[in-house]
């Protein structure tokens, strides 16, 4: 039983890595659809870097740093040239479909490095998630920087008037959410799932993604929302735990998507959005041109 | 940006004239193959050949063309099923889990009506044929329908919804044709069930008639666009909702209509390659890959800048790109996935053009006025 809730709460850190990232972006007032793409791209260049040269921590780096530099470049395409962040976003996430599923495919099959040691059947990365978390609310809700973040997000012509640099702050968080994203990619290859094939992470981004709009960009309910899931995804991998025999493996591997689209569906009514939906910053999506 | 006496920045083109759509479409393309030189440096065979290999299999030999020709087919209904939403500013990105929604449905019609066993037609072949290509573009339909419906009524975020339909389907497919489900052919192998001869596709020059189905829709949805009422009030929708609003366009019914087309072509790309292709004529156990080269939609819809006889030649080229790069990726040894690689490519080469066709740099001096430096000392008296 414990192996299952370590095994769920170390799932949950994969989602929860990737959305803390774009929980940053978000506040800042950038969304990165493409957020399933910077995972594959950080996730694949940990994977071939660690298997090359045999280190857990350069894979990390690895990934740590095309995450960052691949939000960066999606920075630069929707805060200095202002274009449609949809459209970047969703170029992203295909250009890593594409170019990981090449560059990725030699190396098909297991990392073959030891296990990362865990502490308790519990992988570290979980309270190191649980820390992030608490960093991100202290640096949102309690820090000057946050405050310059937030109201970078809700009125960028207002923050900028007040003597915040709006583009700055954005760089910086795309940047800091690029690098979360590429952490997750790699937490999920060279720790949860150390084996490489063809996408595979099959929609884990898209569903961090849409963590984000459940959380109503709070860090504490993301990381209800990640573990709720990081539960639900492994028990949708072996449902013969709850109910055995009941319905074929394969349409329990549809739960954790199915459940998604109601949950989407509450938070987008009326009623939510007027009573809890106030947290969505007001600039979200929207290029800012100064003056 | 400043560089010494000089100031260059990015404006937005006042104008943009179809020649000039044209010619960013072409430069794009060019600049992602040339970029794609790169995937056949790490093989022993010349640059040019590596070329000449994709381009003489794929438009030469008589396997590859007619390969290309049913890719094609596939790859222009997927990219009608991106382009009509897209119009109306909406984003399927559900192309996958449509496609395997069509092929499912069609498969469904003669398992239901138990005629895959070639002995027992309850119904004449004819019309098991159209009910099969109905029942893919209803199934479909109401795919991609309830990603518009949620977006017109909640304004659920429809990039998310279809991607979960994408996955949700792709597992669905896999408990119908895999370990005992219904639609598992007798050998078991992770395929459906093979359709009877009877229920093959009426061929033309020995192409499904589906070809001719999706050259009628490149003229028809071009015309809608162009001549309609109805394509107006997409493409203003499209352009500024909130503006479309106050003209009088009524947003929920037309975020479920295009997602409902959208949903449909998808569908019919999915009965076109499960039930339609000579060879194929089942549910393969790779589908995924299949359903994954939808995405090519997606990109040659944005290139061809939402004309559907626009998207025409740049289908047939990526088609013949994709069979062909699978083709080479045999004969020269390279890794798997070229052809995604291209895809890849091409939506990053399609991104930096997207900013030159919005923009365009301005370069032009500063003043010498405005660069004199502040005066340090206070003028005298």
């Amino acid at each position: 039983m414990w192996e299952l809730v370590a095994r769920s709460l170390e799932a949950s850190t994969i989602f929860l890595f990737a959305a803390l990232g774009e929980l940053i972006d978000q506040r800042s007032g950038v969304l990165n659809v493409g957020l399933e793409g910077l995972m594959l791209f950080g996730g694949t260049a940990a994977f071939i870097t660690a298997q090359t040269t045999g280190s857990h921590a350069l894979g990390f780096l690895a990934g740590l740093t095309l995450g960052g530099l691949l939000g960066l470049g999606h920075g630069f395409f929707s805060i200095t040239l202002r274009g449609d962040q949809v459209v970047s976003g969703m170029g992203l996430w295909i250009l890593s479909f594409g170019l990981t599923t090449y560059l990725g495919s030699p190396y098909t099959g297991p990392l073959g490095l030891g296990r990362i040691p865990s502490l308790w059947g519990l992988s570290p990365f979980f309270p190191l998630g649980v820390a992030l978390v608490a960093i991100t609310w202290l640096l949102l809700f309690r820090t000057g920087l946050g405050l310059a973040i937030r109201s970078a997000g809700e009125n960028p012509a207002a923050a900028e008037a007040s003597g915040i640099p709006v583009t700055s702050i954005r760089f910086l968080c795309v940047a800091l959410g690029g690098m979360l994203a590429g952490l997750s990619g790699a937490t999920y290859t060279l720790s949860y799932n150390p084996v490489w094939n063809y996408n595979f992470l099959m929609g884990w981004g898209f569903v961090s993604l849409a963590l984000v709009f459940f959380s109503m960009w709070n860090p504490w309910i993301l990381l209800a929302g990640a573990s709720l899931f990081g539960i639900m995804w492994q028990l949708s991998l072996s449902p013969e735990l709850i109910l055995p025999g009941v319905l074929s493996r394969y349409v329990w591997r549809t739960v954790p998507f199915a459940i998604t689209i109601p949950i989407l569906c509450i938070i987008s009514t009326p009623w939510f959005r007027t009573r809890w939906g106030l947290a969505k910053p007001e600039a979200l999506g929207r290029p800012y041109a100064k003056g | 940006m400043r560089l010494g006496r000089y100031e260059l920045t990015l404006e937005p083109r006042p104008a943009r004239p179809a020649i000039f759509t044209a010619l960013t479409a072409v430069v794009a393309i060019l600049l992602a193959l040339a970029l794609s030189s790169f995937l056949f440096l790490s093989s022993d065979t010349r640059l040019i050949d590596a070329y000449r290999a994709v381009f003489s299999y794929a438009f030469f030999n008589p396997h590859g063309v007619l390969a290309t020709v049913h890719r094609s087919i596939y790859l222009l209904f997927c990219t009608y099923a991106f382009l009509v939403p897209f119009r109306a500013g909406l984003w399927n990105i559900g192309l996958p889990g449509q496609v395997y929604a069509g092929g499912l449905a069609a498969f469904a019609v003669p398992f239901v009506l138990r005629t895959h066993n070639p002995q027992t037609l309850a119904l004449p072949p004819g019309l098991l044929i159209v009910l099969m290509i109905a029942a893919a573009a209803a199934a479909g339909a109401a795919t991609g329908g309830f990603a518009g419906l949620l977006r017109a009524k909640l304004q659920v975020n429809e990039i998310l919804v279809t991607m979960m339909l994408n996955s949700i389907l792709f597992w669905l497919v896999a408990y119908m044709i895999k370990e005992g489900g219904p639609f598992m052919s007798a050998t078991g192998e992770g395929e459906s069930f093979g359709l009877p001869s009877s229920l093959h596709a009426p061929l033309l020059l020995g192409v499904p008639v589906t070809a001719v189905l999706a050259l009628c829709v490149a003229v028809l949805l071009d015309l809608l666009f162009a001549k309609t009422a109805l394509g107006y009030r997409i493409r203003a929708f499209g352009e500024n909702p909130a503006a479309a609003r106050y003209g009088g366009i009524i947003p929920v019914a037309l975020s479920l209509l295009v997602f409902l087309l959208g949903g449909a072509f998808a569908a019919l790309a999915g009965y076109h390659y499960f039930a339609a292709v000579p060879g194929v004529y089942k549910i393969p156990g790779n589908y995924g890959y299949y359903g994954d080269l939808g995405f090519y939609g997606i990109i040659a819809a944005l290139i061809a800048r939402g004309s559907s006889l626009g998207a025409v030649p740049i289908v047939v080229l990526f088609a013949g790109l994709s069979v062909g790069a699978r083709f080479a990726q045999g004969e020269l040894r390279l890794p798997f996935g070229v052809d995604y690689a291209l895809l890849g490519l091409l939506m990053m080469t399609f991104v930096a053009s997207h900013v030159l066709y919005h923009f365009r740099f301005g370069w032009r001096r500063i003043p010498s006025e405005a660069l004199q430096p502040v005066p340090t000392e206070l003028p005298r008296g």
